[in-house]
């Protein structure tokens, strides 16, 4: 084997204990980029499979750019284009069915929570699809009425045969449908569908002479001849249409990847904590072995050889440790999976499989992993070339440096604390995150300038209560000797405790405002709920009889609805419009205002006026006033900005609020997809509820529930998810301790011979043992003011980002820090445990002669 | 033919007010063979002469020669190529890898010029055979007492083969009994193998062992004198000369 690599290997081995901390600190930060990494491809998987299969494989599909429906004469446009095999129009719409609605039984789970529900043109449909119908069926034929074709595994799921009938929900309420064809067993993922007529499919939608999809298929398999045939198809239409794959699911993927951003940010600072933990511990290993790597000089061994060395021991542990964090980071993703799948369920009916790993993030991890961790052992590597051979002939004394600490680098740390703030003021989110670990950086290279004080008043306060006899300031002198190398071992704890406060800031600001929102966006008494909040394309709505049913009841008070219609602005940026009733919606629910207030509503009914959510401003950065240009199914219409405000279900999809006359007159949208409704003041809630579920039975799409039993429900939920950061905290936090321990334990081994001294003339066990603890809880103090002075920028830095975008004000963690605080100064504590009672027990001939 | 040559070796540490003669003006030469014991009290600038000769320092003026090659000016790569094939070096500590085992530690230097693996342990083995550490080849330097460690970093010295072997203070920290086992084994490796000995101490009795003394004083040379070879008075000899000059 290689010199250096039988090396590395023999000193890793020779040290069991350090290597294994250090390569945990790179198992964690793969760990938490390929962990993280998976869950979110998985969900997004699960999504595209529903979709894809949903749309069906042909070579062309058309929709409108607003995703919405369209009328079938645009069909007509297509006739005369060379190239074209065969085309079909179709109407599809993905309906969630209710819990239980196809087996009838709650005690099985449900195999099928959705249904893509197609109407087709019988004829033309069967020039683009094969259908093979069992025997003694049929497909559908022109002008069938109440007549389905569905595939073996749905009759099964249904317990039905040929000829019997199949209950489905629509916009008047459930109809059932018979039988005629059964085709082969579904094999593909994704939702089962239901093959009707086009004109039935009208009727249950509640939509009149409209389609949603044209597929075509096209004459020849030459990509060049195929790309310019789609390009006579989208020439022919017009920029209304676009050639592709259905858009249904795009405010889902808009909020996907708003999470995405977020998470990847926690890995980032995973692997910038990793690589500088590694960083330290490669620095103190080169300091530890300064005579060996000075003899290897001397007995002509070249610097690249000594860089070689060092490296390799990096190569080994970022190998070890990267292929530990893919296995535990898979684990990881599996376990969050499998926790999210039942919420995932529930909330937006997307079904998800095994965790996701592509080639590509497997390489992107070891890639990362590997490559900071070489990446960190470089310098100390270099460093460690610079090692002249007479380092070995010296006799060695831990070098003290009483150097004035304010020279370049304290100047570039200000510069870099400075572009921080810039980036904070900039507003622009990928610099302000950027802006935080340049915030970090920035922090480590001052903080050796006001070391010293800092020192200097925990040094007394540990005195004071700890360390008397003059350990406490033997600890302290020992601290300010080397301030540089104090900095980057306190340094570990300032980035965990940063993250923490952050976090704490974080979580306590975001608790309260999902708190207001919870109260303000679900507050009604009554809610009918859709299987999938947000994602409302996919839902099937009530046309106007629910509500007026509703309002027969005795007790009833306002009424407030949700419509739905799918938007584009800017050409295909979609857009989720609501449409509310300007006069009951504030009475029932209401917006959290950010610009504008309770008046933008009467505006909204006074012409095409709109207010518009964060996620809707981040993406246009359009302003109050701003007139902006939708694609309706009727033409381009302009709707006025008059206010921005979030409500709680879509605060991370794009969403402009209309009223809902506006939105039947533009958008041809009248189903209602979400009510909430108030009883009148003095109405208990059991003398209305058995009328309100009967009525309820019919619409089988929507849970009712009582807002309170919700509100406790979400509330639960948020819960859940602060739970899970704290959970990431730890893991975070962790390795700091680790990297504390490490320097700690290498402080003592270099002052063995001043230890050994200090015994000799009459130190007692205790007494070295006190020092060396009173050391490391000045080192944790020093990291804890820098930690917590990072936290609170970071906090600060994440929650403004986020105002951007949610009604979120910062709220000062003094929780956060007093965690800080206590978990700082106890980990200072935890980490001197073993070097305290190493250096207590050194024997003192021994130590004397140590070199 | 000499193995070390220098013409007014002069080494000055730092700079002004603080600067520190450590080497004044030394003029020596070594023959191949020749086994040469420098003297002088503590911070006459004996190591430093040691480490020039070396080539780990480099003198702030003069020349020095090594095998007939100027080395002062050398860069970084040739010295420690250099270092590699001409120059074996022994320590006061040892200054052995403590995760190599015996036979390793021998054969860094091979190791490290690229000789095949099994080769350079077929050499340092050989060494470690010649100077009775057959039997302790795959023990780690904590297993081996301080004469034993000893005894493997000449072998390391040597298994390049190089013509100069310089030695700063070896036995500075062994027993009595140790030290005059290891300057036997250098008077052996510059009788038997030929090779140049040029050995730093402050101890008479070891200094005995070689054929001539350098006396160093204030970075200059005092003395110089010829030994008779092992004739059991050297010891005495050189102890009073050393009170002569003041230390």
């Amino acid at each position: 084997m290689n010199l250096q690599l039988t090396l590395a290997w023999r000193y890793l081995n020779g040290r069991k204990l350090r290597t294994f901390l250090t390569t945990l600190a790179v198992v964690f930060g793969v760990l938490v980029l390929f962990g993280m990494n998976i869950i979110l491809p998985t969900m997004l998987e699960a999504f595209q499979v529903n979709m894809m299969a949903a749309s069906g494989m042909v070579d062309v599909t058309i929709t409108h750019q607003s995703g919405g429906a369209f009328s079938p004469q645009v069909t007509d446009k297509l006739t005369g284009i060379d190239g074209i095999h065969a085309v079909s129009a179709s109407l599809n719409r993905t309906i969630n069915l209710p819990a239980d609605f196809v087996d009838h039984d709650s005690a099985r789970s449900d195999r099928i929570t959705a249904i893509s529900l197609v109407g087709v043109d019988p004829e033309a449909v069967q020039s683009l699809h094969v259908y093979l119908i069992q025997e003694g069926g049929r497909f559908l034929q022109a002008g069938d009425a109440q007549a389905v074709v569905i595939s073996q595994s749905l009759a099964d799921a249904y317990n039905v045969k040929l000829n019997d009938g199949i209950t489905l929900p629509s916009v008047n309420g459930n109809v059932t449908l018979t039988v005629v064809g059964i085709l082969p067993p579904r094999t593909i993922p994704g939702n089962e569908e239901v093959l009707v007529t086009l004109d039935q499919a009208l009727l249950m939608t509640g939509q009149t002479d409209q389609i949603n999809t044209i597929e075509i298929n096209l004459n020849t398999t030459d990509e060049t001849r195929r790309n310019e045939i789609v390009a006579d198809i989208e020439a022919a239409l017009g920029p209304d249409y676009k050639a592709g794959a259905l858009e249904a699911g795009s405010e889902m993927f808009a909020g996907l990847k708003m999470g995405q951003a977020a998470l990847n940010m926690f890995g980032a600072l995973a692997l910038f904590m990793g690589g500088f933990i590694i960083f330290n511990t490669f620095r103190t290993v080169v300091s530890e072995r300064r005579r060996d790597i000075g003899m290897l000089r001397a007995l002509g061994a070249s610097r690249r050889t000594i860089v070689g060395m060092i490296l390799a021991e990096g190569l080994l542990q970022g190998v070890l440790g990267s292929a530990a964090g893919l296995i535990l980071g898979y684990l990881f993703g599996a376990v969050i999976i499998a926790l999210a799948k039942a919420p995932l369920n529930l909330f937006i009916h997307i079904t998800m499989g095994a965790p996701v790993v592509s080639p590509m993030l497997i390489a992107t991890a070891v890639l990362l992993g590997v490559g900071i961790t070489i990446l960190s052992g470089l310098i100390p590597a270099v460093n460690a070339s610079r090692v002249t051979p007479m380092d070995a002939l010296r006799p060695s004394v831990a070098e003290v440096e009483y150097k004035r600490r304010t020279g370049i680098t304290f100047i570039a740390g200000l510069a870099l604390i400075g572009l921080a703030i810039l980036a904070l003021i900039s507003k622009n989110m990928g610099l302000v995150g950027l802006g935080g670990i340049v915030f970090l950086i920035g922090l480590i290279l001052v903080a050796p300038a006001f070391l010293r004080p800092i020192a200097y008043v925990f040094g007394k306060l540990t005195a004071l209560l700890y360390a008397r006899q003059g350990t406490g300031e033997l600890a302290q002198g020992n601290l300010t000797r080397q301030p540089s190398r104090v900095v980057i071992t306190a340094s570990a704890t300032m980035i965990g405790l940063a993250i923490i406060v952050a976090l704490g800031g974080m979580t306590t600001s975001l608790s309260g405002m999902m708190d207001t929102l919870v109260h303000k966006s679900l507050g009604s008494d009554y809610m009918f709920m859709p299987p999938s909040i947000s994602v409302w394309s996919s839902n099937v709505g009530a046309g106007p009889d629910l509500v007026s049913q509703l309002q027969t009841v005795e007790g009833v008070g306002d009424i407030s609805t949700l419509r739905f219609a799918a938007a584009a602005i800017n050409g295909s940026q979609p857009v989720s419009l609501l449409g509310i009733n300007p006069e009951t919606y504030p009475r029932v629910s209401g917006l959290e205002f950010q610009e504008g207030d309770s008046s933008a509503y009467t505006a909204l009914a006074e012409g095409r006026n709109m207010i518009v959510n964060g996620a809707f401003v981040m993406m246009t950065n359009a302003k109050v006033g701003d007139s902006i240009e939708f694609i309706t199914p009727k033409g381009p219409q302009s709707y006025k900005i008059v206010a921005m405000a979030t409500d709680l279900l879509d605060a991370k999809v794009t969403t402009a609020f209309i009223s809902q006359a506006n939105l039947a007159a533009d958008f041809d949208k009248t189903d209602d997809i979400f009510i909430q409704m108030n009883l009148l003041p003095g109405v208990e809630l059991e003398s209305v509820d058995a009328q309100i579920k009967a009525i309820a039975a019919d619409y089988p799409q929507f849970t009712v529930i009582a807002g309170k039993s919700y509100i406790d429900q979400m509330l639960t939920l948020v819960k859940v998810m602060f739970s899970g950061m704290y959970f990431m905290l730890a893991f975070l936090a962790l390795p700091s301790l680790i990297a504390m321990l490490n320097t700690l334990a290498i402080s003592v081994i270099e002052r063995t011979r001043e230890i050994g001294m200090l015994r000799a003339v009459g130190a007692t066990r205790k007494q070295v043992g006190r020092m060396i603890t009173a050391e490391a809880i000045l080192l944790a103090s020093v990291g804890t003011a820098f930690g917590i002075l990072a936290g609170l920028y970071l906090g600060y830095v994440i929650i403004a980002a986020m105002s951007e975008l949610f009604p979120i004000t910062y709220s000062f963690p003094i929780g956060g820090i007093l965690a800080g605080i206590a978990i700082g100064l106890l980990f200072g504590a935890l980490a001197a445990i073993i070097p305290a009672r190493q250096a207590s027990r050194m024997n003192v001939v021994e130590a004397l002669r140590y070199e | 033919m000499s193995i070390i040559s220098t013409q007014n070796l002069t080494k000055i540490y730092g700079s002004g007010d603080t600067a520190v003669t450590a080497l004044d003006h030394v003029s020596i030469e070594v023959n191949a063979g020749e086994f040469v014991a420098v003297m002088g009290p503590s911070g006459c600038g004996k190591s430093t002469l040691l480490h020039l000769l070396g080539g780990l320092d480099s003198p702030s003026d003069g020349a020095i020669a090594i095998d007939g090659k100027p080395i002062a000016k050398m860069p970084d790569n040739a010295l420690t190529e250099l270092r590699r094939r001409k120059i074996g070096f022994v320590f006061q500590f040892y200054n052995l890898i403590p995760v190599l085992n015996a036979v390793e530690n021998a054969a860094l230097p091979v190791t490290l010029d690229g000789v095949k693996p099994s080769e350079a342990k077929k050499r340092a083995i050989e060494w470690l055979n010649r100077f009775g550490l057959g039997d302790r080849l795959n023990s780690r330097p904590d297993q081996l007492s301080g004469g034993q460690q000893q005894r493997v970093a000449i072998a390391r010295a040597l298994v390049a083969e190089p013509n100069l072997i310089l030695a700063d203070e070896p036995t500075g920290n062994l027993d009595t009994r140790a030290s005059d086992e290891i300057a036997a084994l250098l008077r052996k490796v510059s009788k038997e193998f030929g090779r140049a000995v040029v050995m730093v101490t402050h101890d008479p009795r070891i200094a005995a062992y070689a054929d001539r003394i350098i006396f160093l004083k204030d970075g200059s040379i005092a003395d110089e004198t010829i030994l008779e070879p092992q004739n059991g008075k050297n010891a005495a000899m050189v102890a009073g000369m050393m009170k002569e000059i003041g230390d």
